[in-house]
């Protein structure tokens, strides 16, 4: 039993079909591929016909077996002469031709041959390791800026509770000083009452005694 | 070699534009979709059997199709990063709705990627691609009934499958 309907399925896909991408990202995607199909190209004018994916295989083994074939002609050439020579075998001065032969007929080859073959197991190997490396990159700077993101809040949270503590002692300290100046005004006040109270009392005293007198 | 070069070019003029469209639409991101559009046609130029590709538009959509899905395999956890991919008619909806939008496309890109391999390029074509029966059912080399056919199973697996996710994320909340 399907707690999605048809429908709205129906409706997911046709909101994936609307999605459209930049024109510029369009533009740029498709110069980005045409640059790279002109410099592939380039390169194999360079290097001339490539031969078909399936010899690209087969290539480093039929190098060898080109090899190995040489060197049995060439050893069976080495024996047929001396067979047919009249003079006796000196095995040594073969053995001195064929190893120095070979040398120099095999040496630059397998040279060559080990060269391209650790090239292309290199390119290889870096290929694979490259999408794993973006890959790893793009953890590495999403772990960084979670972290970075943490950071930044926690120190946001504690500057903004120095920041109200400040505030606090402010307001504090602005309504003590506000109180003093209210208590000495009330101060002023009763001492002025008091005067003014002696001062009355004082006039009264006067003016009874001269309505007696 | 060089006539095959003349032929991706020729396909990218033609049809380079719906490929990128085709891939941004599958990976929800157009950085990746420029990747992947660079890899599609070195693949294509790389591939050694020209003769056997009588059709480059559809042999590219299919690879196009492939390399997007086997990017999504890649990065299943790999958190979904939907800023980048601009939807049409966001209509003023609030951060919550879209988010909300954004993993239901997600949730059903995942579920496609489930499908088999041929359901999933009839689903693609169908659906995302918006192709008549018969113009799959030329690209595919397969008749107009089967395709239909291969859609409404399709459809009925995509079914089971966001079904099946909906159910567990209820009991989950319960």
């Amino acid at each position: 039993m399907s707690t999605i309907d048809e429908n709205q399925i129906r409706d997911r896909l046709e909101r994936l079909s609307k999605i459209e991408p930049d024109r510029e990202a369009t533009e740029r995607a498709v110069k980005r591929v045409r640059d790279t199909l002109a410099v592939d190209e380039g390169r194999q004018r360079r290097v001339g016909l490539a031969p078909p994916s399936w010899i690209g295989g087969l290539k480093p083994t039929l190098h060898f077996v080109k090899l190995a074939a040489a060197a049995v002609v060439l050893i069976a050439a080495g024996v047929v002469a001396g067979r047919f020579s009249a003079q006796p075998l000196d095995a040594e001065a073969l053995r001195a031709v064929l190893e120095s032969s070979l040398k120099s007929s095999l040496e630059p080859a397998i040279r060559q041959a080990v060269l391209t073959e650790a090239d292309s197991r290199w390119q290889s190997a870096f290929k694979a390791s490259c999408d794993q490396l973006k890959d790893e990159l793009a953890r590495q700077v999403r772990y960084d800026l979670t972290q970075l993101t943490a950071q930044t809040l926690a120190a946001a949270g504690t500057q903004t509770d120095q920041r109200l503590k400040e505030l606090i002692q402010l307001i504090e300290a602005a309504r003590i000083q506000d109180r003093r100046r209210i208590e000495e005004a009330l101060d002023h006040i009763e001492s002025q009452f008091g005067n003014g109270l002696v001062a009355l009392a004082t006039r009264t005293n006067e003016l009874q005694r001269l309505e007696q007198n | 070699m060089s006539g095959q070069h003349d032929e991706l070019l020729e396909l990218l003029d033609k049809s380079g534009a719906e490929l990128f469209a085709l891939l941004t639409r599958l990976t929800l991101r157009q950085d990746v979709a420029e990747e992947l559009m660079q890899e599609l046609f070195i693949k294509l130029s790389h591939s050694r059997g020209p003769n056997k590709v009588t059709n480059w538009d559809a042999y590219a959509r299919k690879a196009a199709v492939n390399l997007a899905f086997d990017w999504r395999r890649s990065r299943r956890r790999a958190e979904p990063r939907l800023e980048q991919v601009r939807e049409q008619n966001p209509n003023g909806e609030s951060p919550l709705g879209r988010l909300i939008r954004s993993e239901e496309l997600q949730e059903t890109l995942n579920a496609i990627e489930r499908l088999n391999k041929s359901a999933r390029q009839v689903v693609v074509l169908r659906y995302i691609q918006q192709k008549s029966y018969d113009d799959i059912a030329g690209e595919l080399g397969k008749s107009s009934h089967h395709v239909r056919a291969l859609c409404s199973r399709a459809m009925s697996r995509l079914r089971d499958i966001l079904g099946c996710n909906h159910r567990q994320i209820s009991q989950k909340e319960m």
